[in-house]
């Protein structure tokens, strides 16, 4: 059955008040949170400025969601994320500097400028799906990674995260149903950043919560507080760790805010303004485990200034690399649709240049 | 040569009795060699598996799985709920994943039911991220068996306006079973379309060679004639044929070019034949709008102009859903004597 979510995060109280992990790797999963946090503003920085061309769907607010569950998963494990989830790719292990090449519609870029922002994945290296727009289509994609680890008696699992508003589709209901069926090894995550665009929850599912859900499918569902990272990571521990035993799918609701709009270009004037307000000061995944880990003496001061800087550093290497790295050739547009062309799995040309 | 067989499709075109085996002299129906492709490739590449709707012990709609399950077991066998955008889903994770997966539809009309899965998943993800899926669907599509307006589609305009998918629609049981295997071997998504008028129908020798394979994008001339070239696919090729024996018995002799594949087109094959008699009649199934027939007459007002005497001829259905009434079917899709006059027409040019 579901669990019901702390109505507020007390850094103090931060996933029970005991520490889940290493320090090393604490201080690690700070530094991501830290990294993920300063790259979403400063994108959104640039997008208004008009340095960055495309798009951006900022997802501010939801680290401890994203970075959370995939803390828990191995490398060779299979992330199945949308738009909304770039941290969830780089706490994967995506180079940030390509990920900017991606946003510059680069030749560096996961998909060498194929798609834009936040749409990559990196199957061969990290093993992540390239995010599709259509919602929740990379759910019952992740039925079929989860297939292939049972039938070729793998010990991987696949981990799928989508919105509330995509709980809404047919395939979210016909993806979990069949993982259910055949006990698959798949962990099913709902960012539920309590909006979908302009449409909140209410106006999406007539139920309290989206984790009850589970009962239906038979699985277990469990609803947790996306503000403290560590309890969203102990959640998708247990629950990989179930599946990785043959015990079958779980479902997790991580419940946030959607700090900004939908995309770069929507202000969101329909989102509360108090509830807004409530979340970015209470509810802050960044900042709690921070707090809980200056607290705990995990780290100092200092030690945060100077995790800040590296994280500047690694934005502006990134930048540099991105505008540095030449545009696709325009004459390879129309290769590798097909494999036997070979455009995969040769280099590609570099002649595009730098200006545009 | 192939045999035309009579036989009783009965509704809805489904065969409920057994699949049946090859004659002792090696003839084989279309449905049996499919079936015979799918088995031989399962035998010879463990990564193959199948899945889809009443495929394990029923033995599918119509019977091609028949006896899969008892053999490579419910691993490689797997029954799944009725969920298409689902089925293919798994099918593309799976692949990425190194498995080889054949997907069953129960009739290719529910393909539109997993859509997007088909359009923006398998046909849209090698171009951007450079995994190659080699995921087979199949299913049967058409019409002519008095099964309306869900269980008639042809859906091969909707698949191949997309890209990155092929597609192939074979009309002959040696064609069925090497277009089959290259279809499971190629590391590309294969849409794979199989006509159920001609599942019981037509017979001929189909060779035993596990490696026999058939290239997909190569049509094939099935009748040589010099004054008009028909172009056409699937159970219009059996009815092309016919119209064309009919046809040379009044001195008219008309070439019959069967696309085998539909993307991607094999367009010498069907330049060649219409530099040789410099008339085409080219008879779809798909619909007049926007269908597949549009698209080759297209090729060859394109392409072939200075070889034409006479205007690009197009048969095909209008954009409406096919009929049940047998008098309604039989008015909407075309047949011989549709065929055998507007050949008669173009000839007149
Ligand atoms: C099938 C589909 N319909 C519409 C859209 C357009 N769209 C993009 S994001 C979005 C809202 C998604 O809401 P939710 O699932 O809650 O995820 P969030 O963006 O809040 O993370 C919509 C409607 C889409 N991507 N896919």
């Amino acid at each position: 059955m579901a669990t019901e979510v702390d109505p507020t995060t007390a850094p103090a109280e931060m996933s029970g008040g005991s520490r889940p992990l290493p320090d090393d790797e604490l201080v690690r999963m700070l530094h991501v949170l830290k990294l993920c946090r300063y790259f979403d503003e400063r994108m959104e920085a640039l997008y208004r400025q008009g340095r960055l061309p495309g798009a951006i769907y900022s997802g501010r607010g939801q680290e401890g969601t994203h970075v959370g569950v995939t803390w828990a998963l191995r490398a060779d494990d299979s992330l199945f994320p949308t738009h909304r989830d770039l941290t969830a790719q780089l706490t994967k292990g995506l180079d940030l500097k390509r990920v900017m090449a991606q946003f510059w519609g680069r030749i560096d870029g996961y998909t060498r400028g194929r798609d834009g922002n936040s749409h990559i994945g990196d199957w061969q290296g990290n093993k992540t799906f390239t995010v599709m727009s259509h919602l929740p289509i990379a759910y019952p994609v992740a039925v079929g990674a989860a297939l292939a680890y049972k039938l070729k008696g793998e010990p991987n699992v696949a981990l799928a995260i989508c919105g509330d508003g995509s709980t809404s589709n047919g395939r979210w209901h016909e993806a979990i149903n069949t993982s259910a069926i055949h006990r698959l090894p798949v962990v099913w995550v709902v960012n539920n950043n309590q909006f979908a665009y302009s449409t909140p929850n209410a106006l999406e599912f007539p139920i309290p919560t989206i984790a009850e859900r589970s009962v239906a499918y038979g699985i277990p569902g469990v609803r947790v507080d996306g503000g403290d990272v560590l309890e969203v990571f102990e959640a998708a521990r247990a629950a990989i760790e179930r599946a990785r035993a043959g015990d079958g799918p779980t479902l997790i609701e991580s419940v946030s805010l959607r700090w900004r709009g939908h995309a770069g270009h929507d202000p969101a004037k329909y989102m509360p303004d108090e509830l807004l307000q409530d979340y970015m000061a209470n509810h802050d995944p960044v900042r709690n485990l921070e707090d809980f880990l200056l607290a705990e003496g995990v780290v100092t001061e200092n030690d945060v200034d100077a995790l800040m800087e590296r994280v500047e550093a690694e934005f502006e290497q990134g930048y540099e690399y991105a505008l540095a790295s030449p545009f696709p050739e325009p004459a390879d547009a129309t290769k590798g649709l097909w494999v036997e062309d070979g455009y995969w799995t040769s280099e590609p040309g570099r002649a595009g240049g730098t200006e545009a | 040569m192939a045999t035309t067989v009579k036989l009783d499709a009965g509704a809805a075109g489904h065969g409920a009795e057994p699949r049946g085996k090859r004659d002792d002299d090696g003839q084989a129906t279309y449905l049996i060699a499919i079936a015979e492709a799918l088995w031989e490739e399962m035998e010879r590449d463990e990564r193959v598996y199948m899945l889809g709707e009443d495929i394990g012990a029923y033995g599918g709609a119509f019977k091609v799985t028949e006896g899969f399950l008892d053999r490579f077991g419910s691993g490689r066998v797997i029954d799944t709920p009725i969920a298409e955008e689902t089925i293919v889903g798994m099918a593309v994770g799976s692949a990425m994943e190194g498995l080889r997966p054949v997907a069953e539809f129960q009739y290719a009309d529910f393909m539109s039911s997993g859509f997007d899965s088909i359009a923006t998943v398998l046909g849209r993800y090698h171009y951007r991220s450079g995994v190659p899926l080699p995921v087979v669907l199949r299913g049967p599509s058409g019409g002519y068996v008095r099964a309306s307006s869900f269980h008639s589609v042809n859906p091969e305009p909707w698949f191949a306006y997309g890209g990155g998918i092929k597609i192939v629609a074979p009309a002959f049981p040696a064609d069925a079973k090497g277009l089959m295997k290259s279809a499971v071997r190629d590391d590309n998504p294969v849409l794979y379309l199989e006509h159920k008028w001609i599942y019981r129908r037509i017979k001929e020798t189909v060779p035993t060679d596990p490696d026999f394979l058939v290239p997909i994008g190569e049509a094939a001339v099935k009748r040589e004639g010099t004054d008009v070239s028909i172009i056409t696919s699937g159970a219009l090729v059996h009815k092309s044929l016919e119209a064309a024996e009919n046809l040379a018995q009044r001195g008219v002799s008309a070439e019959v070019v069967d696309l085998r594949t539909i993307v991607p087109i094999d367009e010498e094959t069907v330049l060649n034949s219409i530099a040789k008699t410099s008339r085409a009649l080219v008879v779809s199934e798909s619909y007049r709008f926007v269908g597949i027939g549009a698209e080759v007459g297209a090729t060859i007002a394109e392409k072939a102009f200075e070889h034409l005497d006479a205007p690009v001829t197009r048969l095909s259905p209008p954009n409406m859903p096919v009929p049940f009434s047998p008098t309604l079917e039989d008015a909407f899709l075309p047949q011989v004597a549709d065929i055998e006059r507007a050949v008669e027409e173009l000839s007149a040019w």
